[in-house]
This record gives C-alpha cells, structure tokens and sequence, in this order.
C-alpha cells in the first residue's frame, strides 16, 4: 500500500477526512483507502464524473467532487505530482476549468504579493522619509517659535543660574567683556535679539549661551586666555549659537516628532510643559556636530566683520585642548580636533585680508582683575 | 511514544512516555519535570533564519526544545505557560494544520513546524497576525489554549463563524474569510464582535473559549496607574 497523498471527504466520513491514495490513469483515478476497516477499498473514478475547482487554506490544493447531491464526495489533493499527473491527463473540457481555477490562484497569490510589496514599500518610504526629514521638520518646527517665547524659555534658566552664583557687576575684567561683546553685537546683521552677558565668578574654563541671548563667561575663562581676541573667538561662536537657534533646535529635537507636530500646528506655549516632563535642562544641552561646525564658521565671520584678528579663535581652542583637558570644561562640550581647527584655517583663507582694530583694555589689567577675583 | 493528559480542565499537564532514543518537539520553557534518562537539547527549528522569523513573525519562541531519551526510557511532563486546557491529536501525514502562536506545546520529533505568511487582510483583521505556525507530519500533537478548547467538524462546503481571536488551530483544508460580525459597521463594533472570521469545510477548527486579549484587557483595569 502506497502512503496517502489525498484526503477523501463525505457524509459519513470524518471531518477531518480519510487518507487515500491517488493515482491517475490516461482513463481516470483510482482511489485507495487505507482504512479498511469502513470497507472502503479502492475506487474507480472516470474523468467525466468529476468536477474541478481549488480550494484550501491558500487555494492551493485541487478539489474533485462527485456523486449525487445527497452523496457527494470530496477529494483534497495537495501533492504537486498527482496534480501535475491529472492535468495532463485529464480531457481539455475539465483542464479548461482547470486552467481557469489555477490562473485564479495565481492572480490571487500575485494580488497577495503585490500588496505585501505595497505595503512595505509604503511603511519603508515612511521610515525613510521621517529619518531624513528630521532635521527639515525641526528646522520648520524652530522657525515657528517666537523670539519673545525663546527669551522668556532662556531667561528662566538664565536667571535660576544666576541666583547661585556671584556675578561680577565691575572690575576690568568686566568692562573688557563688555567692550569685547559690544564690538561683536554691533556687527550682527538682523540681530533680534538683546544680548545680556555676566560675568560670573568662577575658576571653570567655561562660557555658555542660552537661548534667547542669555551669555555667561566664567573667570576661569578670562584667566587662562591670552588676549581679548581669544576670548571674542569663545564669545562670537557663542553668540552664534544663539542667532542660529541652536538650543532650540536641540530641544525640540530632544522632545521628539510629537513636540514638533505640537509646535507645527500652533501649540507653542505648551512646549514649554513638555520640557518639563521630559526633564529637558537648557543648562546641559549639548549641541550637534553640525551646529559647532555653523557656529565656529559664522563666528569666525562675525569676527572678521568686526574687525579682531580670529587667530585668537583657533589658538584659544587648539591651546586649551592641548593643556589641562579635565579641567576645561568648554571643551567637554566644545572637542577641539585637528579637523576643526583645520576647517577653521580654511574659512579664514576665504575671508578677505583686514587689518584687525586691538581692544582698547589691556589684558594684564584684565586678568589680575579676574585673577584677583579668586585671591 | 505514549501521551496521555493529566488533569483535564483549567490546570491541565501532557505526560509523555519515551522510549529509549525517542524524542520530543516542545515549546520552550514547556517541561515541568522528566526522568533521569531524558536529555534537553535547544534547538533552532527550521535553522538560524527560520528560528528567528518564527520568534519575530509569529511570536513563537525562538529556540525549541527537543527532550530525547537519549540514556533509556523515561516520562517527560510538560504544561503550558497559560491556563487552558491541553488537546492532544494525531497527525496522519495528509492533513495540515495551521496553529495560532502560542498555541503549539509539543508535538513528535518527525513533526514539521514552518511558519507561514497570512495574506494582509487575514494578517490585519484575523487577530492571529501575520505570520503562523504550519504543522505538518505524521506523529502526536499536543496543543494548549487559553480556556476550554472546543472542536468543531466542518462537512464539505458546512460554513461555521468564528469571532478572531479565539482561534487555536484548523485544518489546511479548509478556507476562511474575515467579515464584519453585523452588517453594518457601527453595529459591528457595538456589538462587541468587530470582525468574525467565516469558516468553509471540509476540517476541523479548533477554538478556545477564553479570549487572551480580552482578557488582559479586563486585568488592564485593575493595575494601578503609577504617576
């Protein structure tokens, strides 16, 4: 007895039908079952009795029916060699419907794929096209934020820092930074904002801009720069920050698409809220490579415009990486790597020559000033 | 090899006796005790490939477990991981069965587990996913539900409604559709039904009488929010 390769269905069968072995003639099919306990025994079936049609899970299996209506008997053939055997045996008036009943089940499988594809496709471009369009969307997102909102967000945390700290309010180290900042604000084309900068007591070699054009310089700062052009670099990329909205596009980027959406469709105020959920801290944001790299460059622009030799730039940040890298902590957040200090000399070399203006202080007035600020 | 269910009902455990050499195919994390004798290997089903599909596509376990009497013959007994009941039944080698994920416990080593695509509208609205278990072979299977399970014997062309997500397996040989439980859709949903899926004979279907994710739903409202 040869292994079942059908199942046989009927009235009186099981549900789940009777194993049977099928084999196809040029004249028809012959039927064995193997259970010979129903007395079934063997069939014998002419081509002209049967009726063709797919039927299965996926319409893939070929379903012979015949029989009186009261009687009718299924066969449920799922093996590729039986249905290759009765194809090309059967007479072409049944291979018609059958051709017919498999092209349905191809269109069916090629209709299933397509969709599949489809939706691949469609849930890929998605993913794909949100990756990409971050930074377009956060860009859209921070063009929609009103300055005065962006100033009362960095004027809060300005002020909460402040609080904590002792702020130099005279000195010369004071009225350098002043003189320094003013030579710089007075050269930003569009400038919206009010620049406010302190003077903060302090030996970290450190200095940070908020949104909204809240500035801190640290002591520490004055105290390791050589000059008042190193400290216009620190300062002009800073400030740079704040023109090119960096800290907001960091924040909104950090809240994620659903804040962006938010801000899109006019809900401003409430990102504020959002911030605080999520624990966002103006204070410890960090900004992307990309926006050092636009700061550094637009700094260095500034600096050319207002006429103070950028050299300072370049030799403050390639000196300070050099020496004493745990303790300055603008570097932390600021790398200085020969690749930067390179792209820098490379701008420089597109800036038209001037003839720098010095500063009016003198920097070792300065610095005891700052110095003595510690003593 | 020799099964029997011990503790028909909600708290059921299969016993399979195993001749020396034997083994078994279990879902990993199914065997509660065995024998001395009885050695368990883990086992990628199907190959690297074919065990991860199933662990992402079907939700199945990665890794099988094969408990082989590798040291003489001994008894393994195994539970699913939900309470329901245990059903065991005997592939012939023609009949196919398409089993929802979760539902396989173990079946004889000859049994063949492949995973298989649904087409979208079954995938989306059938409630078993996308992908499920094809069991096919000659040899025992043990499936587990969540609840009672209950057969249903479909004759050729006999058309049975069942609501999604109580299936637990059904015969290759029958078909299904997914229609909405109404007519309308706001009833459909009103109903409590949504969608049904809409069973062609011949086969069997069997379904559970409790409804997993009904049921996490309802425990869902116990468990305190925390702030």
């Amino acid at each position: 007895m040869n292994s079942p390769n059908a199942l046989c269905f009927g009235e009186e069968f099981p549900a789940t039908g009777v194993p049977c072995h099928v084999e196809v003639s040029p004249s028809g099919l012959t039927v064995r079952f193997q259970d010979d306990a129903r007395g079934l025994g063997e069939l014998s079936l002419s081509f002209s009795t049967v009726s063709v049609s797919a039927g299965g899970l996926d319409h893939d299996q070929l379903v012979l029916r015949w029989g009186l209506t009261s009687q009718v008997q299924t066969l449920y053939l799922k093996d590729p060699a039986v249905i290759r055997a009765f194809r090309s045996a059967a007479p072409p008036v049944l291979t018609k419907h059958l051709d017919e009943t498999a092209a349905t089940v191809r269109r069916v499988r090629s209709r299933n794929r397509t969709v599949w594809a489809f939706m691949v496709a469609v849930i890929g471009g998605l993913v794909l096209a949100v990756w990409f369009s971050t930074d377009v969307l956060v860009g859209w997102a921070v063009d929609r934020i009103p300055v005065e909102w962006e100033k009362r967000l960095g004027q809060s945390a300005y002020q909460d820092f402040l609080v904590q700290q002792t702020v130099m309010k005279e000195g010369a180290s004071v009225a350098a930074v002043h003189e320094i900042s003013q030579r710089l604000l007075e050269h930003i084309l569009d400038n919206p904002y009010t620049f406010e900068i302190s003077v903060v007591k302090n030996d970290v070699v450190n200095a940070f801009a908020l949104p909204g054009g809240y500035v801190v310089v640290f002591t520490g700062l004055l105290e390791q720069a050589k000059s008042g052009e190193e400290v216009a670099g620190v300062l002009s990329h800073e400030f740079n920050h704040v023109l090119e909205r960096h800290g907001l596009e960091r924040i909104v980027k950090q809240l994620g698409v659903v804040a962006v959406i938010g801000i899109i469709l006019g809900d401003q105020q409430g990102l504020a809220g959002v911030m605080k959920q999520v624990g966002v801290e103006l204070l410890s944001l960090k900004f992307g490579r990309a926006q050092e790299t636009e700061a550094d460059v637009t700094g260095l622009q500034l600096l050319h415009r207002a006429r103070i030799d950028p050299d300072g730039m370049i030799t403050f940040f390639q000196r300070m990486s050099e020496q004493e890298q745990g303790r300055v902590e603008w570097l932390s957040t600021h790398p200085m790597s020969t690749a930067r200090a390179e792209r820098l000399k490379k701008e420089m070399a597109l800036l038209s020559k001037t003839v720098p203006e010095p500063f009016t202080f003198q920097w070792e007035t300065v610095q005891a000033s700052a110095g003595a600020v510690r003593r | 090899m020799k099964s029997e269910i011990l503790y028909p009902g909600a708290f059921p455990m299969a016993r399979v006796e195993l001749t020396a050499g034997e083994a078994i195919k279990a879902e990993s994390g199914a065997m509660v005790a065995s024998s001395p004798t009885i050695d368990v290997e883990s086992k990628m089903e199907g190959g690297f490939l074919g065990a991860l599909s199933r662990k992402f596509l079907t939700g199945e376990k990665f890794f099988f477990q094969t408990l082989r009497a590798s040291r003489g013959p001994g008894e393994v007994l195994l539970a699913p991981t939900v309470p329901g009941e245990i059903v065991m039944m005997e592939l012939d080698g023609v009949n196919e069965y398409m089993v929802q994920k979760d539902g396989f416990l173990a079946g004889d080593e000859m049994i063949k587990l492949d995973s298989q695509m649904q087409s979208l509208s079954r995938g989306l609205l059938g409630g078993e996913g996308f992908f499920i278990l094809k069991v096919s072979g000659k040899g025992t299977l043990l499936l587990n539900s969540f609840g009672a399970i209950h057969k249903i014997e479909l004759k050729p062309d006999q058309e049975y409604i069942v609501d999604n997500s109580h299936l637990v397996a059904w015969s290759g040989t029958t078909s299904y559709n997914i229609e909405r439980a109404a007519s309308g859709w706001v009833a459909s949903f009103t109903s409590g039904e949504g969608f049904v899926c809409r069973f062609r004979g011949p086969g069997v279907v069997y379904i559970q009488s409790r409804n997993p994710g009904g049921f996490g739903a309802w425990v869902r409202q116990f468990i305190p929010v925390s702030e």
